[in-house]
C-alpha cells in the first residue's frame, strides 16, 4: 500500500467516524448546556447539569433501571440455557423429525415479533402474568436466532474432540459444558451483546404488557419526553437519552476489544 | 436470580387466581396517554387519588400508556386478549375504529336520570361532534385542543405593523407575512412571515384552512370524504402559494416539533399550532406575544383535536357505572379547571370557565380565552372508519402537493378515489 493510499483510507475512516459520532456529540452538547444553546455552538456557553436533573425527576428512573437490568439478565440467562441445549441437540444428535424441527426454528426468524403481540398477550394473560417482568421476557427466551447461531458454531467443533472426551468417560452434558461451550465463547459474547442491546431498547411489548412502575423498563420512562402536541425540548430529551443509554455505552467502551475480537472470530457483523 | 424469577411468576399466578374471585371494592383500570409536557401524568394521577379518597369503595389503577398511538395499540391488544380496561382516554378520531372493532360501549346505557342527561348536554357542541354518531354518545371530551395563531408583537412593531392586530383573514396574512419576511443581502431569509407545520399529520392544520373555506372533509357517519371538493383544492392551493407564490413561509415540509423553537428564536413571526403549546410559549418566548383565532376566509374556522374518554366492553355493569361516575367527577368544573391550568387543554364545558379559579386564571392570562371563543366556529376533526388508512392517504396527498410532486387538484382527486375504495363497505344499508 502506498502512502497516498493509506492517507486516503485513513481520511475516509476518520470522515465516516465523524459522521457516525456527530449525533452523539450533539446529544452531549445539548445535554450539558442550557436550552438556549441548543442550536448555538459557542465554546463559552455555560455548562449545566440541570437537564439531567429535570430528566431524572420526570420519571422514576432508578426503579426503571433496576427493572431493565433484571429484564435483560433474565432474558440472557434463559436464552443461553435454552439455545445451548437446543443447538447441541440439533448439531450432534440424529432423531426423527430433526430437519423439520430445525426448519421450524429457522422459520421463527422470518416472523416479525410485532405480528404476534395479541397472541402473546393472550398467552401471558392465561398464565396470569400480565404486569410482571417475566411477561416481558418470556416471548423472547426461545430465540430461533440464538439456536441457529450456536448450532452453526457447534457444527464446526471437530468430532475428534467429542470422541476423545467420550473415551475419557465424559457424559453428554459434561462434553457440552467442557468442550462445546468453551469453544463457542466468542459466539456467546457476540450473541449476548446483540440480545442485551435489543432488549434494553425494546419499547412496544413492555409498554403493552405492563401497567405499573414496578415492572416497566427505562424505554417507557423515556417515552414521556416525546410529547407530540407541544414542542420538543431537545436538551432534556438528549439528557434522558444519554442517561438511559449510558450503561450500554460504558460497557461497550470497557469491553470494546473483546467485542471486536469476538465479532472478528465469529465472522458476523 | 432464577429462583426469584420463578418465585415471582408463581406468586403472580396465585394472585391472578385470587383476583378472579369477587372482590369487595370495585377495581377499575384506566389507561391514559400523554401528548403534552408539563406534568400531565402527575395531574391525572393526583386527580385519580383524590377521587379514591372521596370514594373509598372504588380503586382506580391509572396506567400511563405512552403516546396516543401507543395507547390505542395497548388498549386494542388488551381488549383482544380478554383483559380490556374499563375506561381509557384515546384520540376522539379513533371513535369509528373502536366501534368497528366492537370494543366500546355508548354512554347512553348509563344515562339514567335527568341530571345525567344534563351532564351529557353540558359540553361544547364542537367537541361533541367527534364524540357522537348514529344518535349515540361514545366519547366524553377530556383533553381537547384546537389550533390558534401565535404572533410575535416585537417583530410586528419592527416591520411597521400594529403589534396588537393579528391578521383577520387570508389576504391579510399574506400581506402581513410579506412585511414580516426579512432577507439578508444575499436573499437568504432571516425571518419568515408565518409557519404552518405540515410534518407528521398535516391534515389537522390544513383542516383549519378547509373549514375557513367553508367545506367539511368528512360526514358525521364517517363513511364519506370530500377530498376533491373544489373548495378543498382551493384551500390546498392557498397553502402551497404561501411558499411558492408569496414567499412568506419556508418551502417544503415544515416540522411540527421544531415550530415553537423557531418562533422563540425569531425565525418566524407567526405560527399556527395547538393551544396545548400555550404554557410552553408563555414560559419560553423571550418577547411579548399574542394569541388569536386562525384567520378567516369565507368564514372563521378550525378543527378540534385531542382525546376523549371511552368505555370498554368486557367488564361488569357495576364496574362500568363506577367508571361513568368517575368520568362525571373528573369533568366537573373544579377538576376540569385544574386539568386545563396544568396542561393548556381547552376546558370542554362552559361551566368550567365560570369557576372562580378559571376566572382568576383568565384574568391573569387572557390568551387562554381565545381557544374557548374559537370553539363557536370549530368543527369535528377529520374522522372516518378505517381512520388511520384514510388520514394516511390524505396526508400523503397533502405532502405531495406541498413538495411540488403533484398539483393540488390531482393529488386530492387521487386521494378521494382511494378513500372511496376503502369506505365503500361502510356505506351499505344507507
Amino acid at each position: 500500500m502506498t502512502s497516498l493510499d493509506r492517507w486516503l483510507s485513513n481520511a475516509a475512516a476518520i470522515l465516516l467516524a465523524l459522521l457516525w459520532v456527530l449525533p452523539l456529540i450533539y446529544a452531549i452538547w445539548t445535554a450539558i448546556h442550557p436550552a438556549a444553546y441548543e442550536a448555538r455552538f459557542v465554546l463559552t456557553a455555560p455548562l449545566s447539569l440541570e437537564n439531567f436533573v429535570k430528566a431524572w425527576d420526570a420519571a422514576p428512573f432508578a426503579r426503571y433501571f433496576l427493572n431493565t437490568f433484571i429484564l435483560v439478565t433474565t432474558i440472557l440467562i434463559g436464552q443461553f440455557i435454552l439455545c445451548t441445549l437446543a443447538a447441541y441437540a440439533f448439531a450432534r444428535y440424529r432423531f426423527p423429525g430433526r430437519n423439520i424441527l430445525f426448519t421450524l426454528v429457522l422459520l421463527q426468524l422470518l416472523v416479525m415479533p410485532d405480528i404476534l403481540i395479541v397472541e402473546n398477550y393472550r398467552m401471558i394473560r392465561s398464565l396470569g402474568l400480565v404486569d410482571t417482568i417475566s411477561a416481558i421476557a418470556l416471548p423472547y427466551i426461545a430465540s430461533g436466532f440464538g439456536v441457529f447461531l450456536i448450532r452453526q458454531s457447534f457444527m464446526t467443533v471437530p468430532r475428534e474432540l467429542d470422541d476423545a472426551a467420550r473415551i475419557e468417560g465424559a457424559g453428554a452434558l459434561s462434553i457440552l459444558w467442557r468442550v462445546y461451550v468453551p469453544l463457542a465463547k466468542p459466539i456467546y459474547l457476540a450473541y449476548g451483546l446483540v440480545s442485551v442491546s435489543h432488549h434494553w431498547n425494546n419499547f412496544l411489548w413492555p409498554l403493552i404488557v405492563t401497567n405499573s412502575e414496578e415492572t416497566r423498563p427505562v424505554t417507557v420512562g423515556l417515552s414521556i419526553f416525546s410529547t407530540s402536541d407541544s414542542g420538543i425540548e431537545w436538551s432534556v430529551i438528549n439528557a434522558a437519552t444519554l442517561m438511559t443509554s449510558a450503561p450500554l455505552l460504558i460497557a461497550f467502551l470497557l469491553f470494546q476489544r473483546q467485542f471486536v475480537q469476538s465479532f472478528m472470530r465469529a465472522g458476523i457483523k | 436470580m432464577f429462583a426469584k424469577f420463578f418465585q415471582g411468576a408463581a406468586m403472580t399466578a396465585a394472585m391472578a387466581i385470587a383476583g378472579t374471585l369477587p372482590a369487595k371494592a370495585t377495581d377499575l383500570q384506566f389507561y391514559f396517554p400523554v401528548a403534552v409536557g408539563g406534568g400531565a401524568a402527575e395531574t391525572i394521577e393526583s386527580l385519580t387519588k383524590e377521587y379514591m379518597e372521596l370514594n373509598p369503595g372504588v380503586n382506580i389503577d391509572a396506567v400511563y400508556a405512552g403516546s396516543y398511538q401507543d395507547t390505542i395499540t395497548k388498549v386494542i391488544t388488551a381488549s383482544r386478549g380478554g383483559n380490556a380496561p374499563q375506561l381509557s382516554v384515546a384520540l376522539s378520531v379513533d371513535m369509528f375504529t373502536l366501534i368497528d372493532e366492537d370494543l366500546i360501549l355508548p354512554f347512553d346505557d348509563f344515562i339514567k336520570t335527568e341530571e345525567d342527561q344534563a351532564w351529557l348536554d353540558s359540553f361544547y357542541p364542537a367537541f361533541m361532534e367527534n364524540s357522537q354518531t348514529g344518535g349515540k354518545t361514545y366519547g366524553i371530551p377530556f383533553q381537547r385542543s384546537t389550533p390558534v395563531l401565535y404572533w410575535n408583537k416585537e417583530a410586528f412593531a419592527a416591520a411597521g405593523l400594529d403589534p396588537n392586530t393579528p391578521p383577520a383573514n387570508w389576504t391579510e396574512m399574506v400581506e402581513m407575512g410579506k412585511a414580516l419576511t426579512k432577507r439578508d443581502a444575499n436573499g437568504n431569509v432571516l425571518q419568515w412571515g408565518v409557519r404552518i407545520p405540515t410534518s407528521g399529520f398535516p391534515y389537522w392544520l390544513f383542516q383549519g384552512l378547509t373549514t375557513q373555506n367553508d367545506v367539511i372533509l368528512a360526514n358525521s357517519d364517517g363513511n364519506q370524504t370530500n377530498f376533491d371538493d373544489p373548495k378543498v383544492v382551493e384551500a390546498l392551493e392557498y397553502l402551497v402559494s404561501l411558499s411558492e407564490e408569496h414567499g412568506v413561509m419556508e418551502p417544503g415540509i415544515v416540522e411540527w416539533g421544531a415550530t415553537p423553537k423557531a418562533f422563540f428564536e425569531g425565525q418566524t413571526a407567526m405560527m399556527w399550532t395547538t393551544t396545548g403549546n400555550l404554557t410552553n410559549v408563555r414560559k419560553n418566548a423571550p418577547f411579548d406575544f399574542g394569541v388569536a383565532m386562525l384567520p378567516a376566509n369565507k368564514r372563521r374556522g378550525a378543527p378540534t383535536g385531542g382525546g376523549n374518554f371511552y368505555l370498554f366492553k368486557g367488564t361488569s355493569d357495576e364496574q362500568l357505572s363506577a367508571s361513568v361516575d368517575f368520568i362525571k367527577w373528573i369533568t366537573e368544573p373544579e377538576q376540569s379547571a385544574k386539568w386545563t391550568m396544568a396542561t393548556g387543554y381547552v376546558a370542554p364545558r362552559p361551566a368550567t370557565w365560570d369557576t372562580d379559579t378559571m376566572k382568576a386564571y383568565a384574568k391573569d392570562f387572557p390568551p387562554v380565552l381565545v381557544a374557548r371563543d374559537q370553539l363557536e366556529f370549530a368543527v369535528a376533526e377529520l374522522s372516518t372508519y378505517q381512520n388511520q388508512r384514510i388520514t394516511r392517504i390524505f396526508n400523503d396527498a397533502l405532502a405531495a402537493a406541498i413538495t411540488g410532486q403533484k398539483d393540488p387538484a390531482t393529488a386530492l382527486q387521487e386521494a378521494q378515489a382511494q378513500a372511496d375504495a376503502i369506505l365503500k363497505p361502510y356505506r351499505v344499508g344507507q
